[in-house]
Protein backbone atom coordinates (compact mmCIF):
# COMPACT_ATOMS: atom_id res chain seq x y z
CA UNK A 1 0.00 0.00 0.00
CA UNK A 2 2.75 2.17 1.20
CA UNK A 3 4.61 1.76 -2.46
CA UNK A 4 1.31 1.97 -4.39
CA UNK A 5 0.91 6.10 -2.68
CA UNK A 6 4.89 6.67 -3.26
CA UNK A 7 4.05 5.66 -6.54
CA UNK A 8 0.59 7.43 -6.91
CA UNK A 9 2.22 10.57 -5.97
CA UNK A 10 5.25 10.57 -8.12
CA UNK A 11 2.50 9.83 -11.18
CA UNK A 12 0.74 12.88 -10.21
CA UNK A 13 3.73 15.49 -9.72
CA UNK A 14 4.96 14.04 -12.65
CA UNK A 15 1.80 14.87 -14.31
CA UNK A 16 0.71 18.42 -12.81
CA UNK A 17 4.54 19.35 -13.71
CA UNK A 18 3.91 18.67 -17.22
CA UNK A 19 0.37 20.15 -17.46
CA UNK A 20 1.61 22.98 -16.02
CA UNK A 21 5.01 22.94 -18.65
CA UNK A 22 2.45 22.64 -21.56
CA UNK A 23 0.36 25.09 -20.38
CA UNK A 24 2.57 27.73 -19.99
CA UNK A 25 4.15 27.34 -23.03
CA UNK A 26 0.90 27.90 -24.55
CA UNK A 27 0.29 31.16 -22.60
CA UNK A 28 3.44 32.81 -24.29
CA UNK A 29 2.62 32.12 -27.61
CA UNK A 30 1.40 34.72 -29.89
CA UNK A 31 -2.11 33.73 -31.56
CA UNK A 32 -2.70 34.24 -35.26
CA UNK A 33 -5.68 36.47 -34.11
CA UNK A 34 -3.99 38.80 -32.39
CA UNK A 35 -1.07 39.37 -35.21
CA UNK A 36 -4.31 39.89 -37.74
CA UNK A 37 -5.72 42.08 -35.39
CA UNK A 38 -2.49 43.87 -35.17
CA UNK A 39 -2.08 44.05 -39.33
CA UNK A 40 -5.77 45.26 -39.72
CA UNK A 41 -5.43 48.03 -37.39
CA UNK A 42 -2.20 49.56 -38.84
CA UNK A 43 -3.76 49.08 -42.55
CA UNK A 44 -7.14 50.95 -41.12
CA UNK A 45 -4.63 53.58 -39.85
CA UNK A 46 -3.25 53.35 -43.49
CA UNK A 47 -6.51 54.42 -44.93
CA UNK A 48 -7.40 57.89 -43.11
CA UNK A 49 -3.41 58.52 -44.00
CA UNK A 50 -4.11 57.64 -47.60
CA UNK A 51 -7.52 59.64 -47.85
CA UNK A 52 -5.80 62.63 -46.33
CA UNK A 53 -2.93 62.24 -48.68
CA UNK A 54 -5.62 62.20 -51.57
CA UNK A 55 -6.97 65.50 -50.25
CA UNK A 56 -3.63 67.50 -50.11
CA UNK A 57 -3.80 67.09 -53.95
CA UNK A 58 -4.05 70.19 -55.73
CA UNK A 59 -6.81 68.69 -58.11
CA UNK A 60 -8.95 67.77 -55.53
CA UNK A 61 -8.46 70.64 -53.70
CA UNK A 62 -9.47 72.62 -57.00
CA UNK A 63 -13.00 69.98 -57.37
CA UNK A 64 -13.58 70.65 -54.09
CA UNK A 65 -13.72 74.23 -53.90
CA UNK A 66 -15.57 74.27 -56.82
CA UNK A 67 -18.13 72.44 -54.72
CA UNK A 68 -17.68 75.43 -51.87
CA UNK A 69 -15.80 72.84 -49.54
CA UNK A 70 -12.67 73.82 -47.73
CA UNK A 71 -9.78 71.28 -47.24
CA UNK A 72 -9.84 71.54 -43.53
CA UNK A 73 -14.01 71.24 -44.02
CA UNK A 74 -12.96 67.40 -46.11
CA UNK A 75 -10.46 66.54 -43.44
CA UNK A 76 -12.76 66.88 -40.52
CA UNK A 77 -15.29 65.01 -42.48
CA UNK A 78 -12.47 62.26 -43.12
CA UNK A 79 -11.17 62.02 -39.45
CA UNK A 80 -15.52 61.42 -38.65
CA UNK A 81 -15.33 57.89 -40.79
CA UNK A 82 -15.01 54.79 -38.98
CA UNK A 83 -11.89 52.39 -39.56
CA UNK A 84 -14.52 50.32 -42.01
CA UNK A 85 -16.05 53.18 -43.75
CA UNK A 86 -12.37 54.42 -44.53
CA UNK A 87 -11.52 51.10 -45.62
CA UNK A 88 -14.76 51.02 -47.90
CA UNK A 89 -13.73 54.50 -49.28
CA UNK A 90 -10.21 53.97 -50.12
CA UNK A 91 -11.26 50.52 -51.50
CA UNK A 92 -13.86 52.14 -53.69
CA UNK A 93 -11.19 54.61 -54.91
CA UNK A 94 -8.77 51.95 -55.65
CA UNK A 95 -11.11 50.41 -58.13
CA UNK A 96 -12.44 53.01 -59.93
CA UNK A 97 -10.78 54.49 -62.82
CA UNK A 98 -8.98 57.79 -62.66
CA UNK A 99 -10.39 60.44 -61.50
CA UNK A 100 -12.67 58.33 -59.01
CA UNK A 101 -10.70 59.96 -55.65
CA UNK A 102 -12.82 63.28 -56.21
CA UNK A 103 -16.37 62.09 -57.07
CA UNK A 104 -15.83 59.29 -53.75
CA UNK A 105 -14.55 62.30 -51.72
CA UNK A 106 -17.32 64.30 -52.65
CA UNK A 107 -19.47 60.91 -51.53
CA UNK A 108 -18.73 61.57 -48.20
CA UNK A 109 -19.22 64.86 -47.77
CA UNK A 110 -23.06 64.61 -49.11
CA UNK A 111 -23.47 61.60 -47.44
CA UNK A 112 -22.25 62.92 -44.22
CA UNK A 113 -24.56 66.55 -44.97
CA UNK A 114 -27.59 64.31 -45.73
CA UNK A 115 -26.98 62.33 -42.19
CA UNK A 116 -26.25 65.72 -40.75
CA UNK A 117 -29.60 66.97 -42.01
CA UNK A 118 -31.55 63.82 -40.89
CA UNK A 119 -30.30 64.33 -37.20
CA UNK A 120 -27.96 61.32 -37.38
CA UNK A 121 -25.01 63.29 -37.44
CA UNK A 122 -23.48 66.28 -36.46
CA UNK A 123 -20.27 67.42 -38.69
CA UNK A 124 -21.47 70.45 -40.47
CA UNK A 125 -22.04 73.40 -38.41
CA UNK A 126 -24.26 74.52 -40.56
CA UNK A 127 -27.01 72.03 -40.65
CA UNK A 128 -30.03 72.51 -39.52
CA UNK A 129 -31.39 68.97 -37.89
CA UNK A 130 -34.70 68.48 -39.37
CA UNK A 131 -35.74 66.44 -36.26
CA UNK B 1 -42.99 31.73 -53.14
CA UNK B 2 -39.16 31.61 -50.87
CA UNK B 3 -40.60 34.68 -49.20
CA UNK B 4 -39.00 34.99 -45.36
CA UNK B 5 -36.75 32.10 -46.78
CA UNK B 6 -33.46 33.21 -44.78
CA UNK B 7 -33.64 36.21 -42.76
CA UNK B 8 -30.13 38.33 -43.52
CA UNK B 9 -28.90 40.60 -40.53
CA UNK B 10 -27.44 44.11 -41.52
CA UNK B 11 -23.71 44.14 -40.58
CA UNK B 12 -23.10 48.00 -40.99
CA UNK B 13 -23.77 50.59 -38.66
CA UNK B 14 -25.96 53.33 -39.91
CA UNK B 15 -23.52 55.42 -41.24
CA UNK B 16 -21.92 52.63 -43.02
CA UNK B 17 -25.75 51.68 -44.28
CA UNK B 18 -25.49 54.90 -45.58
CA UNK B 19 -22.25 55.53 -47.28
CA UNK B 20 -22.77 51.47 -49.04
CA UNK B 21 -26.30 52.11 -50.05
CA UNK B 22 -25.46 55.30 -51.81
CA UNK B 23 -22.29 53.66 -53.20
CA UNK B 24 -24.36 50.25 -54.59
CA UNK B 25 -27.31 52.49 -55.84
CA UNK B 26 -24.69 54.98 -57.73
CA UNK B 27 -23.16 52.08 -59.60
CA UNK B 28 -24.72 50.80 -62.58
CA UNK B 29 -25.29 46.69 -63.66
CA UNK B 30 -22.27 44.90 -64.68
CA UNK B 31 -24.39 42.92 -67.24
CA UNK B 32 -24.34 45.06 -70.19
CA UNK B 33 -20.71 45.69 -70.31
CA UNK B 34 -19.87 42.03 -69.27
CA UNK B 35 -22.02 40.85 -72.30
CA UNK B 36 -20.38 43.50 -74.41
CA UNK B 37 -17.33 42.45 -74.11
CA UNK B 38 -16.74 38.89 -71.65
CA UNK B 39 -13.76 38.76 -69.57
CA UNK B 40 -10.79 37.57 -70.65
CA UNK B 41 -9.68 33.53 -70.37
CA UNK B 42 -13.46 32.64 -69.17
CA UNK B 43 -14.71 29.44 -71.23
CA UNK B 44 -18.17 30.55 -72.46
CA UNK B 45 -19.97 28.14 -70.99
CA UNK B 46 -19.47 26.33 -67.66
CA UNK B 47 -21.99 23.89 -65.81
CA UNK B 48 -21.12 22.29 -62.89
CA UNK B 49 -23.74 19.42 -63.29
CA UNK B 50 -22.53 16.52 -60.94
CA UNK B 51 -23.02 19.30 -57.75
CA UNK B 52 -25.55 17.42 -55.67
CA UNK B 53 -29.19 18.87 -55.45
CA UNK B 54 -31.25 19.05 -51.91
CA UNK B 55 -33.93 20.16 -52.33
CA UNK B 56 -34.69 22.99 -50.12
CA UNK B 57 -38.13 22.05 -46.77
CA UNK B 58 -39.63 24.70 -45.47
CA UNK B 59 -37.75 27.77 -45.32
CA UNK B 60 -34.23 26.63 -44.82
CA UNK B 61 -32.55 27.27 -47.90
CA UNK B 62 -29.45 28.02 -45.88
CA UNK B 63 -28.48 24.57 -45.01
CA UNK B 64 -29.69 23.43 -49.07
CA UNK B 65 -27.58 25.60 -50.08
CA UNK B 66 -24.73 25.09 -47.77
CA UNK B 67 -25.07 21.25 -47.63
CA UNK B 68 -25.20 21.57 -51.76
CA UNK B 69 -21.85 23.61 -52.13
CA UNK B 70 -19.88 21.36 -49.36
CA UNK B 71 -20.59 17.69 -51.35
CA UNK B 72 -19.75 19.51 -54.32
CA UNK B 73 -16.40 19.97 -53.07
CA UNK B 74 -16.08 16.35 -51.26
CA UNK B 75 -17.08 17.69 -47.89
CA UNK B 76 -20.61 14.99 -47.92
CA UNK B 77 -22.86 16.57 -45.92
CA UNK B 78 -26.52 17.06 -45.39
CA UNK B 79 -29.02 19.83 -44.98
CA UNK B 80 -30.26 17.58 -42.21
CA UNK B 81 -26.96 17.61 -40.08
CA UNK B 82 -26.57 21.54 -40.57
CA UNK B 83 -30.10 22.30 -39.49
CA UNK B 84 -28.95 23.00 -35.69
CA UNK B 85 -25.84 24.68 -37.29
CA UNK B 86 -27.23 27.30 -39.22
CA UNK B 87 -31.06 28.00 -39.13
CA UNK B 88 -32.46 30.22 -36.74
CA UNK B 89 -36.47 28.89 -36.56
CA UNK B 90 -37.15 32.21 -34.90
CA UNK B 91 -36.32 33.76 -37.75
CA UNK B 92 -37.44 31.03 -40.43
CA UNK B 93 -33.79 31.76 -41.68
CA UNK B 94 -30.40 31.59 -41.29
CA UNK B 95 -27.62 34.53 -41.07
CA UNK B 96 -24.87 35.42 -42.65
CA UNK B 97 -22.34 34.80 -40.73
CA UNK B 98 -23.82 31.58 -39.07
CA UNK B 99 -23.42 30.37 -42.68
CA UNK B 100 -19.84 30.79 -42.55
CA UNK B 101 -19.31 29.48 -39.09
CA UNK B 102 -21.74 26.54 -40.64
CA UNK B 103 -18.99 25.85 -43.25
CA UNK B 104 -16.51 26.30 -41.38
CA UNK B 105 -17.58 23.78 -38.61
CA UNK B 106 -18.01 21.47 -41.48
CA UNK B 107 -14.39 21.03 -42.04
CA UNK B 108 -14.10 23.50 -45.20
CA UNK B 109 -12.46 27.15 -45.34
CA UNK B 110 -15.59 29.18 -46.00
CA UNK B 111 -14.48 32.88 -48.00
CA UNK B 112 -16.58 35.75 -48.86
CA UNK B 113 -15.34 36.42 -52.68
CA UNK B 114 -15.61 40.18 -54.07
CA UNK B 115 -18.95 41.16 -55.00
CA UNK B 116 -18.70 41.32 -59.04
CA UNK B 117 -20.40 38.80 -61.33
CA UNK B 118 -16.83 37.96 -62.75
CA UNK B 119 -15.83 36.89 -59.53
CA UNK B 120 -19.07 34.35 -59.24
CA UNK B 121 -18.02 32.91 -62.69
CA UNK B 122 -14.49 32.57 -62.38
CA UNK B 123 -15.10 30.50 -59.15
CA UNK B 124 -17.66 27.97 -61.01
CA UNK B 125 -14.97 27.90 -64.10
CA UNK B 126 -12.79 26.76 -61.45
CA UNK B 127 -15.08 24.09 -60.43
CA UNK B 128 -16.04 25.98 -57.20
CA UNK B 129 -19.85 26.17 -56.65
CA UNK B 130 -20.14 29.83 -55.65
CA UNK B 131 -22.83 30.52 -52.29
CA UNK B 132 -25.07 33.07 -53.01
CA UNK B 133 -27.83 35.56 -51.11
CA UNK B 134 -30.16 37.02 -53.02
CA UNK B 135 -33.08 39.63 -52.32
CA UNK B 136 -35.86 38.33 -54.40
CA UNK B 137 -38.54 40.82 -53.44
CA UNK B 138 -37.77 44.68 -53.08
CA UNK B 139 -35.35 46.37 -50.88
CA UNK B 140 -38.46 47.57 -48.82
CA UNK B 141 -40.27 44.38 -48.86
CA UNK B 142 -37.32 41.67 -48.59
CA UNK B 143 -37.63 38.37 -49.46
CA UNK B 144 -34.39 36.67 -48.86
CA UNK B 145 -32.85 33.72 -50.39
CA UNK B 146 -29.66 31.45 -50.47
CA UNK B 147 -28.71 29.63 -53.78
CA UNK B 148 -25.76 28.27 -55.18
CA UNK B 149 -24.37 28.83 -58.26
CA UNK B 150 -23.23 26.09 -60.55
CA UNK B 151 -22.07 27.76 -64.23
CA UNK B 152 -23.70 29.98 -66.44
CA UNK B 153 -23.68 30.41 -70.38
CA UNK B 154 -22.43 33.92 -71.33
CA UNK B 155 -24.20 32.72 -75.33
CA UNK B 156 -27.61 32.19 -73.55
CA UNK B 157 -26.90 35.26 -70.91
CA UNK B 158 -27.97 33.18 -68.15
CA UNK B 159 -26.98 31.28 -64.66
CA UNK B 160 -27.42 28.47 -63.80
CA UNK B 161 -28.32 27.82 -59.81
CA UNK B 162 -29.20 25.24 -57.01
CA UNK B 163 -32.20 27.06 -55.91
CA UNK B 164 -34.58 25.89 -53.15
CA UNK B 165 -36.56 23.69 -54.76
CA UNK B 166 -35.36 24.08 -58.57
CA UNK B 167 -32.72 21.82 -59.30
CA UNK B 168 -31.41 23.98 -62.36
CA UNK B 169 -32.48 27.19 -62.58
CA UNK B 170 -31.48 29.34 -65.54
CA UNK B 171 -31.93 33.09 -63.87
CA UNK B 172 -30.68 35.62 -66.95
CA UNK B 173 -27.74 37.75 -65.82
CA UNK B 174 -29.67 40.90 -65.27
CA UNK B 175 -32.45 39.11 -62.96
CA UNK B 176 -29.52 37.59 -60.80
CA UNK B 177 -27.65 41.04 -60.61
CA UNK B 178 -31.17 42.75 -59.54
CA UNK B 179 -31.96 40.07 -56.76
CA UNK B 180 -28.22 40.07 -56.16
CA UNK B 181 -27.18 44.00 -55.73
CA UNK B 182 -30.44 44.34 -52.99
CA UNK B 183 -28.59 41.71 -50.48
CA UNK B 184 -24.85 43.65 -50.85
CA UNK B 185 -23.82 41.54 -53.71
CA UNK B 186 -22.50 38.99 -50.98
CA UNK B 187 -21.32 35.32 -51.88
CA UNK B 188 -18.99 32.91 -50.32
CA UNK B 189 -17.44 30.04 -51.44
CA UNK B 190 -16.59 26.82 -49.23
CA UNK B 191 -13.69 24.63 -49.99
CA UNK B 192 -11.44 21.79 -48.37
CA UNK B 193 -8.33 23.33 -46.79
CA UNK B 194 -5.33 23.69 -49.04
CA UNK B 195 -7.53 24.92 -51.93
CA UNK B 196 -8.17 28.50 -52.56
CA UNK B 197 -10.79 30.69 -54.18
CA UNK B 198 -9.54 31.98 -57.37
CA UNK B 199 -10.82 35.38 -57.25
CA UNK B 200 -11.00 36.38 -53.17
CA UNK B 201 -8.38 38.79 -52.07
CA UNK B 202 -5.51 38.51 -49.42
CA UNK B 203 -7.79 39.95 -46.86
CA UNK B 204 -10.52 37.93 -47.47
CA UNK B 205 -8.75 34.35 -47.69
CA UNK B 206 -6.78 35.76 -44.67
CA UNK B 207 -9.68 36.44 -42.63
CA UNK B 208 -11.11 32.79 -43.64
CA UNK B 209 -7.79 30.99 -43.08
CA UNK B 210 -7.77 32.67 -39.37
CA UNK B 211 -11.31 31.93 -39.03
CA UNK B 212 -10.70 28.04 -39.95
CA UNK B 213 -7.54 27.54 -37.45
CA UNK B 214 -10.20 28.40 -34.51
CA UNK B 215 -11.69 25.13 -35.16
CA UNK B 216 -10.29 22.97 -37.49
CA UNK B 217 -7.93 19.87 -36.51
CA UNK B 218 -4.36 21.72 -36.33
CA UNK B 219 -2.76 19.39 -39.37
CA UNK B 220 -5.66 20.78 -41.38
CA UNK B 221 -5.38 24.45 -40.46
CA UNK B 222 -2.04 23.98 -41.79
CA UNK B 223 -2.57 22.54 -44.88
CA UNK B 224 -4.81 25.60 -45.49
CA UNK B 225 -2.25 28.57 -44.33
CA UNK B 226 0.12 26.75 -46.45
CA UNK B 227 -1.97 27.31 -49.61
CA UNK B 228 -2.21 30.38 -48.48
CA UNK B 229 1.45 31.23 -47.80
CA UNK B 230 2.20 30.17 -51.11
CA UNK B 231 -0.05 33.08 -53.00
CA UNK B 232 0.91 35.79 -50.34
CA UNK B 233 4.36 34.99 -49.10
CA UNK B 234 4.72 38.44 -48.02
CA UNK B 235 2.09 37.77 -45.75
CA UNK B 236 3.11 38.23 -42.19
CA UNK B 237 -0.20 36.74 -40.52
CA UNK B 238 -0.37 33.87 -42.93
CA UNK B 239 3.31 32.67 -41.76
CA UNK B 240 2.40 33.01 -38.09
CA UNK B 241 -0.80 31.27 -38.86
CA UNK B 242 1.23 28.08 -40.44
CA UNK B 243 3.62 28.21 -37.71
CA UNK B 244 0.74 28.77 -35.17
CA UNK B 245 -0.91 24.93 -36.50
CA UNK B 246 2.23 23.46 -36.61
CA UNK B 247 2.91 24.26 -33.07
CA UNK B 248 -0.81 23.10 -32.26
CA UNK B 249 -0.09 19.64 -34.02
CA UNK B 250 3.16 19.25 -32.04
CA UNK B 251 5.24 19.29 -35.36
CA UNK B 252 7.82 21.87 -33.30
CA UNK B 253 10.46 21.55 -36.12
CA UNK B 254 7.84 22.45 -39.18
CA UNK B 255 6.72 25.29 -36.16
CA UNK B 256 10.22 26.56 -36.14
CA UNK B 257 10.83 26.54 -39.74
CA UNK B 258 7.73 28.80 -39.91
CA UNK B 259 8.42 31.11 -37.11
CA UNK B 260 12.24 31.46 -38.28
CA UNK B 261 11.06 32.56 -41.94
CA UNK B 262 8.55 34.70 -40.61
CA UNK B 263 11.23 36.50 -38.07
CA UNK B 264 13.70 36.78 -41.21
CA UNK B 265 11.26 38.31 -43.49
CA UNK B 266 9.13 40.67 -41.28
CA UNK B 267 11.25 41.11 -37.86
CA UNK B 268 8.14 40.94 -36.22
CA UNK B 269 7.76 40.54 -32.47
CA UNK B 270 5.46 38.02 -32.85
CA UNK B 271 7.36 35.63 -34.88
CA UNK B 272 10.38 36.06 -32.84
CA UNK B 273 8.41 35.24 -29.62
CA UNK B 274 7.06 32.10 -31.18
CA UNK B 275 10.14 31.19 -32.35
CA UNK B 276 11.57 31.71 -29.01
CA UNK B 277 8.96 29.56 -27.05
CA UNK B 278 9.79 26.66 -29.59
CA UNK B 279 12.97 26.74 -29.34
CA UNK B 280 13.27 26.39 -25.85
CA UNK B 281 10.76 23.22 -25.86
CA UNK B 282 13.07 21.73 -28.81
CA UNK B 283 16.12 22.57 -25.72
CA UNK B 284 18.27 25.24 -27.79
CA UNK B 285 17.95 27.65 -25.02
CA UNK B 286 20.95 29.96 -26.03
CA UNK B 287 19.22 30.79 -29.30
CA UNK B 288 15.51 30.66 -27.74
CA UNK B 289 16.81 33.45 -25.42
CA UNK B 290 18.51 35.18 -28.54
CA UNK B 291 14.70 35.40 -30.58
CA UNK B 292 13.27 36.33 -27.19
CA UNK B 293 15.71 39.30 -26.24
CA UNK B 294 15.01 40.23 -30.07
CA UNK B 295 11.43 39.45 -29.67
CA UNK B 296 11.02 42.32 -26.86
CA UNK B 297 13.53 45.10 -28.57
CA UNK B 298 10.88 44.62 -31.67
CA UNK B 299 7.57 44.79 -29.21
CA UNK B 300 8.65 48.05 -28.02
CA UNK B 301 7.51 49.19 -24.09
CA UNK B 302 3.78 48.78 -24.10
CA UNK B 303 3.05 47.12 -28.32
CA UNK B 304 0.46 44.67 -28.15
CA UNK B 305 3.01 42.32 -27.82
CA UNK B 306 4.79 43.52 -24.98
CA UNK B 307 3.71 41.42 -22.55
CA UNK B 308 4.14 37.56 -24.45
CA UNK B 309 7.56 39.17 -25.08
CA UNK B 310 8.47 39.74 -21.60
CA UNK B 311 7.05 36.65 -20.24
CA UNK B 312 8.83 34.29 -22.88
CA UNK B 313 12.17 35.82 -21.36
CA UNK B 314 11.19 35.26 -18.50
CA UNK B 315 10.41 32.01 -18.98
CA UNK B 316 13.59 31.35 -20.82
CA UNK B 317 15.89 32.30 -17.98
CA UNK B 318 14.02 30.60 -14.95
CA UNK B 319 14.26 27.68 -17.13
CA UNK B 320 18.19 27.67 -17.06
CA UNK B 321 20.20 25.61 -15.11
CA UNK B 322 22.26 28.53 -13.56
CA UNK B 323 19.35 31.17 -13.77
CA UNK B 324 20.20 32.32 -10.00
CA UNK B 325 23.73 33.20 -10.81
CA UNK B 326 22.69 34.98 -13.98
CA UNK B 327 22.22 39.16 -13.28
CA UNK B 328 18.86 39.88 -14.75
CA UNK B 329 19.89 42.66 -16.68
CA UNK B 330 18.26 43.55 -20.03
CA UNK B 331 21.51 45.50 -21.03
CA UNK B 332 22.50 43.09 -23.63
CA UNK B 333 22.93 43.73 -27.04
CA UNK B 334 19.95 41.78 -28.88
CA UNK B 335 22.40 39.49 -30.39
CA UNK B 336 21.80 38.01 -33.90
CA UNK B 337 18.14 36.34 -34.50
CA UNK B 338 18.91 32.33 -34.59
CA UNK B 339 18.82 31.89 -38.23
CA UNK B 340 16.92 28.45 -39.74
Amino acid sequence: MEKFKRLLSILLIVSFSSVTMVHDAQAAMVSTEQVAQAAAAQQDGDHHARLDAMLARAEVQAELQRYGVTAEQARERIAALTDEEAAALVKQVDEAPAGGIIGAILLVFFVLLLTDILGLTKVFPFTRSIR
Amino acid sequence: MQARCAAARRRFLLGGAALTALAVSGCALQTPRLLASPPHGLPRRVELAATPFFPQQEFQCGPAALATALSAVALPTGPDALVGKVFLPGREGSLQIEMLSGARRSGAVATVIPGALEAVMRETAAGNPVVVLQNLGLSWAPSWHYAVVIGYDLDAGHFLLRSGPIERQELPFATFEHTWDRAARWAFVALPPGRLPVSADEVEVTRALVAFERNAPPGQAAQAYAAGLARWPASLTLAMGLGNAHYAARDLEAARRAFAGAAQDHDAAAAYNNLASVLLELGRRAEARAAAVRAVDRAGADGPIADSARATLRRIDEAAPDSRERPRSRSTAPSAPARR
